[in-house]
């Protein structure tokens, strides 16, 4: 239920944005499209927006058909990345806007724009011109301006990416408090996977115009179904012909284990608690290891030891594909 | 919902200002560094020379015959006849541009087609082109024998034709930048808000592009009443029918009246203003109303 996409192909000239995705978004969760920048998940949000159309394929929301409805007919709140503020309106007639178009009762409105303005910290900012807002702010107002009109469902494509780090971290946090107050069926496009991580409930993972993969974070994160959703939510390192995450090669000083691979540490770089190696194997593969300063020390690390490594026992492992970063 | 809101918070970023601030516009102190002093003071000799000093020459000599000097000139029934011919052209052909210009600056911004470069190239030509020649152009159009059947000139609407051709770039050169900096963002949000293309061009893009019709319609207004040219060749300066102010300012001084012609260039000039003033007023205004 809530957002079906069935079969959903978009062209720009030759540039294929989306190739034959199906995606189903449930009702009620805070979702994520992530991908690279260029692999299409903004096209698939604007699509669903209807500020797009795609070339073939259907989009149902809610159950309602909406391959063919314009924008106005979708009930959707869409939110920009750079805020798309009406310029020459006061915080408040921003919000009224989507219930002014709706032709509600002036003290409705009223009375609404100021519960919204209250849920989005900008009450007292009510009759200011966005211009006199900070980035985070405005980003805040166009929120309320998109709840304002009850959606359906709730688009934000790349909502903090033009804010600095520490406003878009606390935004981020915040809209994970609004969601589970607010519980609209939200959708968020970002290319940081930490965001992502972070902020969802479900994520959708989408890499050069194809859905990689679906599901939780954790899932994703313990259970990538290939090298890319591997490599794009975290560290990968190859071992004797796997993908695994640094902090998941054992390291020893002598062959304890069966089929451990042996090396030599070529580099050792000490940031904080954590310790990285790089480690030439005996094959002349590059091991890149992650372990902490304690570990380091109990096992006499230091450039041109001998080292033994094996994947350590429960860690997330896949074969290594021919195009693996 | 509104109960359940409350759990959400965040700090409230940003500068904080006094509670329910509109902008006030206040007189900004003296804050120039030597640079900008002599910039400045540059820019005032310059003005002064080239604007205030001839003005206020000529509004000074007017002024030195008295009220009756100028009661006597606008008493002139060809004259008045002049001033309100020229007035009410350059607001008809204001109007007409506000109209026309904003459209050909859409077409040329948002559109596609072929020859669309060209046209952009050729908007300006009119303005380019020495009035004299204007005129000329749209004689062989309109004139006597005219190939399309309308000869208007020598009549009223010649004035409001050789009018429109000067001014017809005016409002679009100060419309296009604006249009092209306008973020289309913006209207997909109205839209997904549920707005109508018609709601979304009154209530979005209107708004932001009054500031630029209006100079342009202040441009286009000042340079119709000056327009003096292209008139000559196409209206045939027909007293109290197609004689326009610049043209009777022109004969006082052919004929030494020269107290005459600067009172009637200072009525001209006080009606520059007041159409100016009215613009800007209207402008504000509706930048304001969204």
């Amino acid at each position: 239920m809530s957002i079906e996409v069935r079969g959903l192909n978009k062209k720009f000239g030759d540039f294929v944005a989306l190739d034959d995705v199906d995606v189903t978004i449930p009702t009620g969760q805070l979702t994520a499209l992530l991908g690279p920048s260029g692999g299409g998940k903004s096209t698939l949000l604007r699509i669903i927006a209807g500020l797009e159309k795609g070339d073939s394929g259907s989009v149902n929301i809610e159950g309602t058909e909406a391959t063919h409805l314009p924008p106005q007919k979708r009930n959707v709140g869409f939110v920009f990345q750079h805020y798309a503020v009406f310029k020459h309106m006061t915080v408040a007639k921003n919000v009224a806007f989507g219930l002014e178009i709706r032709k509600r009762p002036k003290d409705e409105i009223e009375h609404r724009v100021q519960e919204l303005l209250k849920l989005v910290h900008l009450s007292q900012f009510s009759h200011r011109l966005p211009s006199q807002l900070s980035g985070g702010q405005r980003q805040r107002m166009a929120l309320a301006r998109a709840l304002a009109v009850e959606p359906t469902v709730l688009l934000l494509d790349e909502p903090f990416g033009a804010l600095d780090a520490k406003v878009r971290k606390e935004l981020r946090d915040w809209l994970r408090r609004l969601h589970d107050d607010v519980h609209v069926t939200t959708v968020f496009v970002t290319h940081d996977q930490e965001e992502a991580m972070e902020v969802a409930d479900e994520i959708v993972v989408i890499n050069e115009g194809r859905v990689e993969q679906v599901g939780t974070p954790d899932q994703l994160y313990d259970e990538p179904a290939n090298d890319f959703v591997m490599s794009f939510l975290g560290e990968v390192t190859h071992l004797g012909g796997v993908s695994l995450r640094p902090h998941d090669v054992e390291v020893e000083s002598s062959p304890h284990h069966a089929g451990s691979i042996e090396g030599t540490v070529s580099r050792l770089v000490r940031i904080g608690f954590e310790v990285r190696l790089t480690v030439l194997t005996v094959d002349g593969e590059e091991v890149s290891v992650v372990l902490t300063r304690t570990h380091a020390r109990a096992l006499g690390l230091e450039e041109g030891s001998t080292v033994f490594l094996t994947p350590a026992a429960g860690a997330t492992v896949i074969p290594r594909m021919a195009v693996a970063g | 919902m509104s109960a359940a809101l409350t759990g959400a918070t965040i700090d409230t970023a940003g500068p904080a200002s006094p509670q329910g601030g509109r902008t006030r516009r206040t007189t900004p102190r003296n804050t120039l560094t030597p640079g900008a002093g002599v910039g400045l003071g540059l820019a005032m000799i310059w003005f002064s020379l080239l604007v205030l000093l001839p003005l206020s020459a000529i509004v000074a000599r007017a002024a030195s015959g008295g009220w009756s000097q100028y009661y006597t000139v606008l008493q002139n029934p060809q004259t008045w006849n002049a001033v309100q011919l020229t007035v009410t052209q350059s607001l008809v052909v204001t109007l007409i541009n506000v109209v026309v210009g904003t459209v050909i600056a859409w077409v040329l911004v948002r559109d596609r087609f072929w020859g669309q470069r060209l046209l952009n190239v050729i908007i300006d030509v009119p303005f380019a082109l020495p009035t004299v020649v204007a005129g000329l152009v749209l004689l062989g159009l309109y004139g006597p024998n005219s190939p399309i059947g309308v000869e208007w000139a020598f009549t009223p609407n010649a004035v409001t034709l050789a009018l429109a051709f000067v001014t017809l770039p005016f409002i679009v050169r100060t419309v296009q930048p604006v249009l092209e900096e306008l973020d289309t963002d913006v209207e997909q949000a109205a839209a997904s808000l549920g707005a109508s293309r018609p709601t979304i061009f009154r209530r979005i893009i209107l708004p932001s592009l009054v500031p630029a019709i209006a100079s342009g319609a202040a441009l286009s207004f000042a340079r119709a009443i000056s327009e003096y040219g292209s008139l000559v060749l196409l209206s045939g300066n027909r007293p109290n029918q197609t004689e326009v102010v610049s043209v009777r300012v022109l004969s006082f001084i052919e004929n030494g009246n020269y107290s005459s012609a600067a009172a009637l260039a200072s009525v001209m000039l006080f009606i520059a203003l007041l159409v100016i003033v009215v613009l800007d007023i209207v402008q504000r205004r509706v930048a304001r109303r969204g």
